[in-house]
């Protein structure tokens, strides 16, 4: 077995989903400054979506059982939907109230989307069988990696592509990256706000709908509490990143996928249940080094 | 004249109501997370309460019960607890887990009251953490985790035994404590170890270590629970890891068994099979009358503990002749070996849990779980190691 070219595959899958997850946090913040915590549930949400409603014990498949070929554009839309109801519903409402409201009531949305969860689905964790075979350990330069693993890091590096190409050649592309630089000066020439907002979090959804995928592949599992751990995660990197920087959120999950996956290998016995806390000594490094993150947008920086 | 009102009136309030029924109060999770595992036991504790008063009842009264709701929360589980001593319970019945249930047990503790935990499987969940008159009707973690070592030696011939800890919570550190410390003792050497976190979202790495080792070892003590066990699983089957995967109870039922599919030589250690196949016919005619009162058999083992707590705190109030605390807790320490329906229990002035106790070994073949024997390890593990 070689050693680096696994580490690497190890470190990339795993950057691959926090990238996608902080994806999805960072364009919503771009374009309406809200960090929006109910993220991960959205995440939790599409999860369950593929069982039929029920607190049994033993799951069963639902929109799941559909080939994948159906199964993907479906999950991805509903995903979309869930996150442009939300936007309608309760941030709309919120446009002119301060970032901090706006956050507090991600809290408190998340909360309302995980409770029905647990009413419908009961708390207790259900097993979700969605293509084991994907599971299968493929071998790639010397590194033995599931087949999973390559999708992730493809489908992350296509999805980054495409919303670089659909931001810089279409345009709601252009509208999207003028809010983000400066909503109310965008707005005044002539950026119809509420299509950039929409298609902000149809894609974010979409998003936390691919993270969702992904997971429940990997783990096998469903449960209620599974977005927090990534949106904790998602989050930090689209700070790294600095704020709004839809690049580097990007990059930025994919280094704290890779610092992880170092800590665990190199770490002794003894320190590796500190894992996360190591990690998270780096990341204040960072933000003591560089407050505004690695890759902040210059619009993040005061002109005068 | 004065004082006399006054000491008759202190007196009529300090004298309890007359009441000819026992009451038991419930200080449990009825809604939120934990609900989903305080609900069986609790079910199965009203059976055994039901068969009591059909039976004519404790020291010829009824038992009654009555409950609030922690809501899965540990500040409302103190006042869950508090709730259920001013509505005059006689003893306490508290959440599963020892987090959320400490702060109702505790309640019950002040006010001199009998606590007993759903099924905590913490040593703290006794006098360690709680105080001289709190019991838990499990089988402690650590037990668990040494009747896999001494097992997997004795029936499977294990040699090399490789440890994955799951360091989310005690109950599992306590798992991997009883491994540890009986698998070297029983014969076996441990190759390696590592560790995880029950919502990681990948546990590559800690597979990539586990392939690297010269040879595959003979079994895999997994120390976790559900969700981040299935998902440990999934992926350790699926990078071709085929090594015997040993478990603590807390990954019984078959529920999340499409997680890992066709999974074989999966063991868990359990204190009644789910299943109907129990070596101890009357586990299983328990296991029927469960189904017949609820509409659907238990979903995992932690549905037993709730019975056996009532059915061990009914004995000990007939021996003692009262409900008053200390006089139970003494006769409860008195149970040496005590015959009950799932194997002998004791408890002692040291410790209010079982250090030693016969378990059900499921073996999981082809996504199918049934009993393969029963096992009882070989010594009691020693309160130093309990308390490591």
């Amino acid at each position: 077995m070689n050693a680096i070219p696994q580490l690497f595959f190890d470190a990339m899958s795993l950057g691959g989903i926090y990238a996608m997850a902080a994806l999805g946090i960072a364009l919503i913040f771009g374009v309406m400054n809200l960090v929006n915590f109910a993220h991960g549930e959205y995440i939790a949400f599409c999860v369950f979506a593929l069982i039929v409603p029920s607190t049994d014990a033993v799951a069963v498949m639902f929109i799941g059982k559909a080939p994948a070929i159906l199964l993907i554009p479906m999950l991805l839309s509903i995903g979309a939907l869930v996150a442009v109801a939300s936007e309608f519903f309760v941030f709309r409402h919120m446009r002119n109230s301060t970032p901090v409201a706006m956050m507090i009531s991600s809290f408190a949305l998340g909360f309302v989307i995980q409770n029905t969860l647990l009413l419908v689905y009961s708390s207790r964790p259900k097993a979700v069988s969605l293509w084991p075979e994907l599971n299968k350990p493929v071998s790639i330069v010397g590194a033995s990696i599931p087949l999973l693993q390559i999708i992730v890091i493809v489908t992350t590096l296509i999805v980054v592509v495409a919303l670089a190409l659909l931001l810089k050649r279409t345009r709601i592309g252009l509208e999207m990256r003028a809010a983000a630089e400066n909503f109310t000066m965008a707005r005044l020439l002539g950026v119809r706000a509420n299509v950039v907002i929409t298609g902000a979090f149809a894609l974010s959804g979409a998003l936390a709908a691919a993270v969702a995928l992904i997971m429940v592949t990997q783990t096998g599992v469903a449960d209620v509490r599974m977005g927090g751990q990534i949106m904790l995660v998602a989050f930090i990197a689209t700070v790294i990143g600095g704020l709004g920087s839809l690049p580097g959120a990007v990059a930025a999950g994919f280094l704290i996928g890779a610092a992880s996956v170092i800590l665990q290998g190199f770490l002794p016995l003894e320190a590796r249940p500190f894992r996360d806390a190591f990690l998270y000594t780096l990341v204040i490094a960072v933000l003591l080094l560089k407050p505004d993150g690695l890759f902040a947008p210059r619009s993040s920086k005061p002109r005068v | 004249m004065k004082h006399f009102i006054t000491a008759t009136l202190l007196m009529g309030l300090a004298t309890p109501v007359f009441a000819d029924d026992i009451t038991i109060g419930f200080a449990i999770a009825k809604s939120g997370w934990v609900e989903a595992y305080d609900a069986p036991a609790v079910a199965a504790a009203r059976i055994r309460i039901d068969e009591i008063n059909a039976a004519g009842g404790l020291m010829g009264k009824q038992l009654k019960w009555i409950e609030a709701d922690t809501k899965s929360d540990q500040a409302q589980s103190a006042s869950a607890g508090l709730q259920m001593v001013d509505d005059g319970a006689d003893m306490l019945i508290v959440s599963c887990d020892y987090d959320f249930g400490a702060p109702a047990a505790l309640a019950a503790e002040s006010a001199g009251l009998n606590s007993f935990f759903l099924c905590a499987e913490d040593i703290k969940a006794g006098i360690q953490g709680v105080g001289p008159n709190s019991f838990s009707a499990s089988i402690l973690a650590a037990v668990q985790g040494a009747t896999m070592a001494e097992w997997a030696v004795k029936e499977r011939e294990a040699m090399t035994g490789y440890v994955l800890l799951d360091t989310t919570i005690e109950y599992n550190k306590g798992i991997c404590t009883g491994y540890d410390w009986m698998f070297p003792k029983a014969g076996g050497e441990i190759v390696g170890r590592d560790t995880f976190l029950n919502g990681d979202a990948s546990i590559a790495s800690q597979i990539t270590r586990i392939k690297s080792l010269d040879k595959e070892p003979d079994v895999i003590m997994l120390c976790s629970y559900i969700p981040g066990a299935a998902s440990a699983v999934r992926q350790i089957r699926a990078a071709g890891i085929n090594s015997t995967i040993l478990n603590g109870s807390a990954v019984d039922g078959s529920y999340w068994l499409d997680a890992a599919p066709d999974l074989s030589n999966f063991i868990v250690p359990v204190q009644g099979s789910i299943y109907g196949d129990d070596t101890r016919p009357a586990v299983n005619e328990f296991r029927d009358a469960f189904e017949a009162a609820t509409g659907a058999g238990p979903s995992s083992t932690y549905a037993y503990p709730g019975y056996l707590l009532i059915d061990l705190w009914a004995k000990a109030v007939e021996r003692a002749g009262t409900v008053e605390a200390s006089a139970v807790t003494a006769e409860l320490e008195k149970m040496s070996n005590e015959p009950t329906a799932f194997g002998p229990r004791s408890f002692s002035s040291e410790i209010h849990h079982q250090n030693t106790a016969e378990m059900q070994i499921i073996e999981i073949t082809n996504g199918k779980p049934a009993v393969t024997g029963s096992f009882t390890i070989s010594e009691p593990v020693p309160l130093a190691v309990l308390l490591k």
